[in-house]
């Protein structure tokens, strides 16, 4: 394999497959009679993917028509469709809404914003870091970095949920536990972060620029964050957005940490009311459910072209 | 060398953030649980509980706020866990490691013993034996761990029989006073398909125990060492009443917080079942108004060689915890508030005070039937026996649950649920260091 | 599984895979082809002042990953193991102890409950009977959802992506609350239809309970491994296609001879890590056993490790639960190993 590739790869491989995209949608008219498909094997793919595409979403649908629903309803009204007419949906929603802060004891939107804090800063520190060993270990020599490699590697197989445990045990001697560095700290650390930080690495940033930049006399530091850096932006939204979405889901960990309310991220929070024996609003959850992977969602839906051209990239390349 | 500054700029930058972070955690996290702190001869306490405060209640921290107005030097802040009892205990844990603990929590009777073990209460014995006067004398004692006294009771728990008068009527049948006849009248209503009784996995750890130690305690203390027998009389009753009951399909077995028994509670398929006194508003919920004044409370009959006697199911008080520092102050609101008996009765509970008579709200009273729910409560709470629990009865209480599950689908009969029960608790004394006497 | 490995390996892609295998073995990776020091530094014996320059350099950029790494990942596996030697007991005698716990010291007692526990045993064979099953099916059906949207029958491509793609948006234990909701016979519009055509499935049922967390499982994941191999399909020249369209190939010879081996290295890659991810397997049971009292607090080892520390299970505490990790590791460990092996055999042939 050959990692000499051109300098802005990722965005070049973002545009290549937009471009994929609109000569796919073309092509099936310059197909060959040939390779024209058959109909029938047609109508099967076809049949295939749009009930996968009804498995995949059906969960989701379904969620937002519970969510206006009270306990009364999700069990006697049709689970397919709303039980109360249009013109009083509005009503059904703010109740549960209402529903869902009483819960909560308004505490809903703190963690939504908890989970944003967390997701966030860890991403933002884990990015750069990821980034910068990721640089070092494609563009330098350094006694000890087999080995570093070696490790970090190793612990990308590691199942990270059984480190959690003793995690909790050293954070509760250093009185971190309960706090947000708890959560945060944790969640900065990705192998798969750094892995993906050095094949970025080693494959769009030339040495023949590194070089250059040295001869005018560039610091090394200067060269990272204003040549480097830049070389793999498209690379660290990737990077940014494994690790985002990646705090976000984790629910281990803040389980263990946290036992004070106000510094719950959304899962947790939700999984808190699920495992009161008591409740039985699940309605209004549904509705928690749905406003707390809203943030999630609109990242995937801005940000899709960062992170399909990062999949190919961590994947093609290795 | 041409690492330079901005480098160094931007490792400080990051290290920044995380003390900026680790100030930001650390603030939080403490606020809701600051210590107890004094300024001037105000006292500053913190209550963390887990009532439901729920719409329609008077929640605690309206109470407090009363209390706080009266008491300009003692102020209560009220702090709600979200969460289940065990992750309340985890958390207690962590706080009186950490040293910033709340000065008071909610801590139920089964649980009590555990958090002495694991050393996160506080003796009050001086502070609180003044207030004894104002609690059941029963619930009193079940604050106490070997005659010291680490708080005082809230709410008590007896279990009782829920019914359907209407339904019970037109089967022709009463509430059962004997075993004998509970089984007939079961068998009766199955005939018809409808149940008078209910299996419940999810609530066998304390339900099942309740029941089987109204007759008798499993748990005893002779020289320092536990006694532990959960095959006692009332056990052997409570395994064979059940198992007579699943063997002839003469009961439910939904379990408690899943929505089929809601539902067979609205379809009238469910019409009487045993629960614990705090279920009243609950069953309300489940059956949404469906059968509403049609329903009654009865005492637990001798079904299961119990003879008067019922057990306990849940119930709690409020312990005062490792670094309190003002106990007498902490005494002083905490038998106030639990004194509170209509705050608290609008919370759903039974209070364990004997200050007043507690009213049944009148929401209670619609639903069943005018009956004066709260007097009928009362009765049952005298009729309580000795139960008292073993540090780490929550892994017992576990592992009854998943056994009672297989009881429920028929892969193990009754009677294997307190054998699991006493090998769990044999396990969980020793695994403690405890001694158990053979 | 049988189509991908019964294709001729000729294609590089499987690299990734072999890659992270080799660093399993702690084997030394780094390829000196990747930097300018192969240009700088050819002589190994003394070190040049540039190449301690480039020592210190390289060594500056590591640190920050280097320091939290330690702390995250290193400090805890030596703590676990310290604490596994520890149970915490009560002191000072009487019935109750003294009001405090102590850690003592117990040697491997840990280790031998755990090895000996039969509940390990049996979460451990539930885990591994859901990876064997969930694994396979969730890249096969990502695999052939990639294929068939790559195979130039559909329109729309992007619309079924995303589709495929959204339940990735949902974190795993709300993904695992909508369906405990979805199984629930009094809820769902599922086992209400599938009532209502005479089919009665109780998925709570302890025959059937794995295969509902599988379901879920895959649900989550199944969207995004299909968008890494679409991404690779992708990746595919253009030309390949036109070349093989001249030779006359058809549809299914494409596919197979073309796209499989160009996919081959991110499903063993894919594989690999959803091994890994089973393994943990926590939020699905811990969830569904909120609802459903079957579900035993030990049902995984992950779980019976959490329950362990939060004392629903005895023995408890911090010391047994950290014998439970440290099996699973080391047992994690093996299984990555032979996976690794496996797939150099098959890639040998």
């Amino acid at each position: 394999m050959s990692f000499a590739h051109t300098t802005h790869e990722n965005s070049a491989s973002a545009r290549a497959q937009k471009k994929a995209d609109r000569r796919r949608e073309r092509s099936e008219n310059d197909l060959p009679r040939s390779m024209k498909p058959r109909p029938v094997t047609k109508t099967i793919t076809i049949i295939i993917l749009v009930f996968a595409l009804i498995y995949f979403l059906f969960p989701i649908y379904w969620a937002i028509i519970a969510s206006t629903k009270t306990p009364a309803q999700l069990t006697s009204s049709n689970g397919l469709w709303f039980a109360v007419p249009f013109n009083k949906l509005g009503d059904a929603i703010a109740a549960n809404y209402s529903v869902l802060l009483g819960w909560t004891r308004g505490n809903f939107w703190r963690w939504v914003g908890n989970s944003f804090l967390y997701s966030t800063v860890s991403a933002v520190i884990g990015t750069i870091v990821s980034v910068m060993a990721g640089y070092a270990t494609a563009k330098f020599r350094f006694r000890g970095k087999g080995i570093t490699i070696g490790i970090i590697m190793g612990a990308m197989l590691m199942p990270a949920a059984l480190l959690t445990i003793p995690q909790y045990a050293i954070f509760n001697a250093l009185h971190l536990d309960n706090s947000m560095l708890a959560v945060i700290i944790p969640c900065c650390v990705s192998p798969f972060g750094f892995f993906l930080g050095r094949v970025y690495a080693q494959s769009s940033v030339p040495n023949e620029l590194l070089e250059a930049a040295r001869i005018d006399g560039a610091s090394e530091s200067r060269i990272f964050f204003t040549i480097v850096l830049r070389l793999l932006a498209p690379a660290m939204v990737t990077i940014f957005l494994f690790m985002f979405v990646a705090t976000w889901n984790n629910f281990l960990l803040p389980l263990m940490m946290l036992s004070s309310e106000n510094l719950y991220p959304v899962t947790l929070g939700l999984y808190g009311m699920v495992s009161l024996a008591v409740f039985n609003d699940r309605g209004a959850l549904m509705m928690g459910a749905l406003l707390g992977v809203l943030p999630v969602i609109i990242l995937f839906l801005t940000l899709q072209r960062f992170w399909r051209a990062g999949l190919a990239a961590g994947s093609v390349k290795g | 060398m041409k690492w330079n500054k901005g480098c160094m700029t931007a490792i400080a930058a990051v290290g920044a953030m995380c003390m900026a972070l680790a100030g930001c955690g650390a603030t939080s996290g403490s606020s809701s649980s600051s210590s107890s702190s004094s300024s001037g001869g105000k006292v500053e306490l913190t209550y963390i509980h887990r009532l439901p405060d729920k719409a329609g209640m008077t929640t605690v921290e309206e109470t407090v706020a009363r209390w706080n107005k009266d008491h300009p030097n003692i102020q209560v802040k009220a702090i709600h866990f979200n969460g289940n009892a065990s992750d309340l205990i985890k958390k207690l844990e962590t706080d009186v490691k950490a040293g910033n603990a709340p000065d008071l929590a909610q801590a139920g009777y089964a649980e009590l013993p555990e958090m002495f073990t694991k050393g996160i209460v506080e003796d009050v014995t001086a502070e609180a034996s003044q207030y004894k006067k104002d609690f059941a004398a029963g619930t009193f004692d079940l604050m106490s761990i070997g005659g010291k006294t680490y708080g005082l009771p809230q709410d008590t728990g007896p279990l009782v029989y829920f019914y359907n008068k209407a339904e019970f009527d037109k089967l022709g049948i009463e509430v059962p006073k004997t075993q004998s006849e509970l089984i007939d009248s079961a068998k009766k209503a199955a005939a018809k398909g409808k149940y008078i009784m209910s299996f419940q996995a999810d609530e066998a750890g304390n339900m099942l125990t309740g029941l089987a130690g109204a007759s008798g305690p499993w748990y005893q203390v002779e020289n320092d060492a536990w006694k532990v027998d959960t095959d006692t009389k009332g056990s052997k009753a409570v395994a064979d009443v059940y198992q007579q009951l699943l063997d002839s399909k003469a009961a439910t077995t939904y379990p408690r917080w899943d929505p089929s028994f809601d539902s067979a509670l609205q379809k009238g398929e469910l019409i009487g079942t045993i629960g614990a006194a705090w279920e009243a508003p609950l069953l309300m919920d489940s059956m949404a108004d469906k059968g509403k004044g049609d329903w009654r409370v009865a005492q637990v009959g001798d079904w299961f060689d119990n003879g008067e006697k019922t057990g306990p199911d849940g119930g709690s008080g409020v312990v005062a915890l490792k670094g309190c520092e003002h106990k007498a102050e902490a005494m002083q609101f905490l038998d106030w508030f639990n004194t509170q008996i209509e705050d608290l009765t609008s919370q759903g509970l039974v209070v364990a005070a004997t200050t007043g008579q507690a009213k049944t709200p009148s929401s209670w009273s619609e639903f069943y039937g005018g009956q004066d729910v709260m007097k009928e409560f009362a009765t049952a709470n005298s009729n309580l026996g000795d139960f008292s629990y073993i540090p780490g009865f929550s892994a017992v209480a576990a592992a009854m649950q998943n056994k009672a599950a297989d009881v429920a689908s028929g892969k193990a009969k009754a009677s294997s649920i307190f054998e699991e029960a006493q090998t769990t608790s044999v396990n969980t004394l020793k695994d403690y260091g405890l001694s158990v006497a053979q | 599984m049988s189509t991908i490995t019964s294709t001729k390996p000729k294609s590089a892609g499987a690299g990734a895979s072999r890659k992270a295998a080799r660093a399993v073995k702690g084997a030394n990776s780094a390829d000196g082809k990747d930097g300018m020091s192969v240009k700088q530094n050819k002589t190994k014996q003394k070190m040049s002042a540039a190449a301690k320059r480039e020592e210190r350099t390289g060594w500056m950029f590591m640190l920050p990953f280097v320091l939290l790494f330690l702390l995250v990942f290193i400090f805890p596996i030596f703590y676990a193991i310290y604490s596994s030697f520890f149970q915490q007991v009560a002191t000072g005698g009487g019935a109750y102890g003294g009001g405090e716990l102590v850690n003592k010291f117990v040697g491997f007692e840990n280790f031998k409950y755990v090895i000996t526990s039969h509940d390990f045993w049996a979460g451990m064979g539930r885990v591994m009977l859901y990876t064997v099953i969930q694994v396979p099916l969730m890249i096969i059906s990502a695999l052939v959802l990639a294929m068939l949207l790559d195979s130039f029958i559909v329109k729309h491509v992007s619309g079924f992506r995303l589709g495929y793609f959204l339940p990735y948006a949902i974190p795993g234990v709300i993904a695992a609350i909508i369906w405990v909701y979805l199984y629930n016979g009094q809820i769902s519009p599922i086992v209400k239809g599938l009532a209502a055509i005479g089919i009665n499935v109780d998925f709570f049922a302890s025959n059937m309970v794995l295969a509902s967390m599988i379901n879920i499982t895959t649900w989550t994941f199944t969207g995004y491994n299909m968008l890494i191999f679409l991404s690779a399909l992708q990746a595919i020249p253009h030309e390949l296609y036109e070349a093989a369209r001249i030779d006359g190939a058809n549809g299914w010879q494409i596919a197979t001879k073309i796209k499989l081996p160009n996919v081959r290295g991110a499903a063993l890659l894919a594989m690999l890590l959803s091994i890994v991810g089973t393994i943990q397997l926590f939020n699905e049971p811990q969830v569904m056993q909120t609802a459903d009292p079957g579900i035993s607090r030990s049902y995984t080892p992950m779980m019976m490790a959490f329950n362990t520390s939060r004392g629903f299970l005895t023995p408890k505490g911090d010391g047994p639960s950290n014998a439970i990790a440290i099996v699973m590791a080391i047992i994690a460990g093996l299984l990555a190993m032979i996976y690794a092996f496996v797939e150099r055999k098959v890639n040998e042939q």
